[in-house]
């Protein structure tokens, strides 16, 4: 036993790997079902393609455009100058307004002093509209309209300067606005659109520049087309027959968003209005809100998809064959705040239309291989990820759901908060709800020295003194069959973990009454400190018998959060990186794990 | 005099002064003070109603120093104890007598909102401040958890003493089964419903030369209109308006509540929604102005 044990705990020694992103997201999720719904028969959102961030390419004319925004970056004046052919007059315009301290005003951090990403986007001759207010008269062949934009603060600096003159006669500011991008940019976004694998596996071919639409590269209106992540982005389209294929590009991070179809008609593209938001709602909710997606690999078979209120909910699991769990899924996030009597949230988390969800689903669910220490691949990640928009600006959130299984039968059953909530006093409590197969369970905990079973309903917490078996486990359902170990978060699953300090809750499962079966509603306010988290509920005021039952366990993980340098949890802070805002993530996990009981 | 005065702020800052027994037909404009205000203690000049306190759940009643600024320092804060018995509100209206009109909606979480309950009209009596239930509107089916919404938008039709009230309890994804209710507010009774329609923000204006109520759809950012005869009964069909889509900041802006200028002209305050209860930190609501085009009748963004 004790050889098991050490080779359990270097396999728990496990790193993520993103190396199989590949199965959700790039596959249609069509898969030969009858269609239930009016989205479910729209083939353009069912075989719609969501890039993901983790299969970023790098090209190689993005490389080059990389390095001349690190050198602009490290320029007196870090701006990145109009990039098509300028006459002298515009390019003289360009340097006056560029030495005008109030048009030059969001170059760098305030805070920080490190610089934004800022370019002028356009050097224009002036209009008699441009010149309103500016007392006259002016040589219009002489005045030009300079615009710059900021990616970091995502909004537009205007000069109206005389060049004769050599003076900036007016400028303002335009927040949440983008001018429109220059010539050299539109090239950018399509030369990324034509050689991201998405397209071209959409159209069926390497995609050219004469199938492009050069129409509708203009983003909608001054809104960008990435609303969510408020980036720069355009919308190069491509024309095959009646049908055009709307590629989102991000011109901020340089990758392709996602692609999907219209259809067009014989009299040219209509102009939807398809964004960053649509496009990732749409996909989501017709692929994994309204049905669900069988998932067989590595000796697991089970069914997913997303809920209105409880996250993403695995069915019908079974390993080799042998039924393991009726269901298991996330019910509520409740969030504390100390430092304020009773003040905090209880997040659902679930689907981005019509549900009850506060915190939606951001991507589809990932299937990510799972790594020991040596690389070896010993396992797959099923992961969900919710998010406000906004985030991490304060009192936004950002959870993560995942399930982990095991070649060896072990599985486990977690979530994470990446904040970053409203202050630093925050204690995150996911409650996770885990529905035994079979009917013939039983519940014990360890006691020291023997395991001792729980006759009726009942919850208890993981403490300082609670005692493990010499495996490290607390508790153990058993059946007929077999059951499974449980062991509950301490700080060993090397995920960043610190311990879970949780409440589990035992409840019988009946059938012929709905406990948490369907999908719940919020079952607890944000703010008890104690076990009245909702599942007392379910065993309260009379504790039933759990000898040989169905069995649920509840698990309420208690996770507080810290924002001190070297020591952040549940917590997320932006950086400039390369003049732009990157996230930096400080993840707080929780969850089970459960181990087969060998005899 | 301070009656005069008197102003109330609807959800936050939403100002509008309210007139007492003079009844402006063509403006819609007969809304009273409730009287309990004043023997409550509280400066009509300086007090408002809320349903948008971040940390406090239903109807509270504040003075403040400078009502109107978000900013401004409340002097005074008071609920009665009826106040929460709906949970989370949103809509306030106020009727010719003083009596306030309001409606649940859950705020994040559904705990303190059971669905059953979201098509639930509470009054406010005007001298007792105690609120009770008006009236409860059927449900088209049982309940379902894809929405967690109910009673959404709230006008009142002066002339006729009618409550117009919009709800989508029941609606699914791919069934619209929302309702505009008309309602007596001296009987209690509903006297007209327009059927099939999924409306939130509500509102009424007489500039196109006849009474027409307002409502933005939930599904899409178009603004439809149906003409209210004399007695405020449902006339003709519904047309559309106008619309918010491809503008402001977002382009698919919902319509969460629609008021109309003293000229009869259409303020309409926009926001994102999905059926579903994100809550932006940061409020993204936009006002969006549009006045009535009497040469070519119709409704333009006022530029």
């Amino acid at each position: 036993m004790g050889n098991k044990i050490i080779e359990r705990t270097k396999i728990m020694s496990i790193v993520f790997s993103v190396f199989s992103v590949f199965a959700v997201v790039f596959l249609s999720c069509k898969d030969g079902k009858k269609p239930v719904s009016s989205l479910q028969g729209d083939k353009s959102v069912l075989e719609s393609i969501l890039s993901s961030a983790d299969s970023l390419i790098t090209f190689p004319f993005v490389e080059q455009r990389v390095k001349k925004i690190k050198e602009a970056l490290q320029l007196p004046k870090p701006v990145l100058l109009y990039p098509d052919s300028a006459s002298a007059k515009q390019r003289l315009a360009e340097m006056i307004a560029l030495n005008d301290s109030s048009f030059t005003q969001f170059l760098f951090d305030p805070f920080t002093k490190m610089p934004f990403r800022n370019e002028v986007f356009g050097i224009h001759q002036a209009r008699e509209s441009d010149m309103a207010g500016i007392p006259g008269p002016h040589n219009l062949a002489e005045c030009f309209r300079v615009e710059m934009y900021n990616y970091a603060l995502n909004n537009t600096s205007v000069a109206i300067v005389d060049a004769g003159a050599q003076k900036v006669l007016n400028r303002f500011y335009l927040s949440d606005t983008q001018p429109d991008p220059p010539y050299s940019l539109v090239d950018l976004a399509n030369e990324i659109a034509m050689a991201s694998p998405e397209v071209e596996k959409a159209l069926g071919f390497k995609p050219t520049k004469e199938k492009l639409l050069a129409q509708y590269y203009k983003t909608s209106l001054n809104r960008t087309r990435c609303e969510r992540s408020r980036h720069l982005c355009v919308a190069p389209t491509f024309l095959l027959g009646e049908k055009t294929l709307w590629a989102i590009v991000d011109l901020t991070d340089h990758r392709l968003v996602g692609v999907r179809w219209i259809t067009s008609g014989k009299t040219g593209p209509a102009a939807p209005i398809l964004t960053e938001r649509k496009l990732q709602d749409d996909k989501i909710s017709a692929c994994f809100c309204e049905q669900e997606t069988a998932l067989i690999k590595d000796g697991w078979d089970m069914k997913y998809m997303l809920t209105s209120s409880d996250g993403l909910r695995i069915s019908n699991v079974m390993f080799n064959g042998k039924p393991v769990l009726r269901n298991a899924k996330l019910v509520d996030w409740h969030v504390n705040y100390s430092g304020t009597d009773g003040f905090g949230y209880s997040d659902a988390v679930g689907c981005p239309f019509f549900s009850q969800a506060a915190v939606i689903a951001w991507d589809p669910p990932l299937i990510l291989d799972l790594k020991d220490d040596a690389n070896k691949t010993i396992g797959f990640v099923l992961e969900q990820s919710y998010r406000s928009e906004g985030w991490p600006t304060p009192c936004s959130y950002n959870y993560k759901q995942r399930y982990e299984f095991y070649k060896d039968g072990r599985f486990r059953v977690a979530g994470g908060s990446l904040g970053r909530g409203c202050s630093n006093t925050a204690t995150y409590r996911p409650v996770f709800r885990i529905a035994f197969a079979g009917d013939g369970n039983n519940f014990f905990e360890w006691g020291n020295t023997t395991w001792n079973q729980w006759m009726t309903e009942k919850w208890q917490l993981q403490n300082s003194s609670t005692p493990y078996s010499p495996e490290g486990f607390q508790y153990k359902i058993a059946s007929a069959a077999g059951g499974y170990y449980l062991e509950p978060g301490k700080g060993q699953f090397n995920d960043g973990g610190r311990g879970d300090f949780s409440y589990v809750y035992v409840s019988r499962h009946d059938g012929k009454r709905d406990e948490g079966e369907s999908d719940l509603v919020t079952i607890g306010p944000c703010c008890n400190t104690d076990y009245h988290q909702g599942p007392e509920k379910f065993i309260e005021p009379v504790a039933e018998s759990i000898q040989n039952s169905s069995l649920v366990v509840w698990y309420v993980a208690q996770l507080r959060n810290d924002d001190k340098a070297g020591s952040e949890y549940c917590w997320a802070e932006n950086k400039l990186e390369n003049g732009v805002w990157n996230t930096k993530v400080y993840p707080c996990f929780a969850g089970p794990m459960f181990i087969p009981v060998t005899k | 005099m301070n009656r005069y005065f008197f102003l109330f702020m609807i959800v936050i800052s939403t100002f509008f002064s309210c007139k007492e027994e003079e009844v402006d037909f063509s403006l819609n404009n007969c809304k009273r003070n409730p009287v309990f205000i004043q023997s409550m203690g509280f400066n009509p000049a300086k007090s408002y109603l809320s349903t948008s306190e971040e940390r406090t759940m239903g109807l509270v009643l504040i003075e403040a120093e400078q009502p109107g600024n978000p900013q401004s320092r409340k002097v005074k804060i008071v609920q009665h104890p009826s106040w929460r018995k709906g949970g989370w509100l949103a809509p306030i209206l106020l009727d010719e007598k003083g009596n306030i009109f309001t409606a649940p909606a859950p705020f994040i979480t559904v705990y303190n909102n059971p669905i059953a309950n979201n098509n639930t009209i509470y009054k406010v009596d005007n001298t007792t401040g105690e609120m009770s239930e008006f009236l409860k509107l059927p449900f088209a089916d049982s309940i379902n958890p894809e929405n967690p919404f109910g009673i959404i938008g709230m006008a009142y039709l002066c002339e006729t003493h009618t409550l117009y009230v919009s709800t989508v309890a029941g609606s699914r994804r791919y069934e619209e089964r929302g309702n505009i209710y008309a309602i007596s507010t001296e009987s209690g009774g509903i006297i007209d419903k327009l059927a099939g329609t999924d409306a939130l923000g509500l509102g009424i204006s007489y500039i196109t030369g006849s009474r027409e109520l307002y409502f933005g759809l939930a599904r899409n950012s178009d603004i439809m209109s149906v003409k209210l005869n004399s007695k405020g009964k449902f006339s003709g069909d519904a047309k559309k308006a106008f619309s918010l889509a491809g503008i402001g900041p977002r382009g698919d802006d919902k319509v969460r509540k629609i008021r109309s200028d003293q000229n009869g002209n259409l303020v309409i305050h926009g926001m994102e929604f999905n059926f579903n209860l994100i809550a932006p930190r940061e409020k993204q609501e936009t006002l969006y102005n549009f006045i009535y085009n009497n040469d070519e009748n119709k409704w333009e963004p006022r530029k």
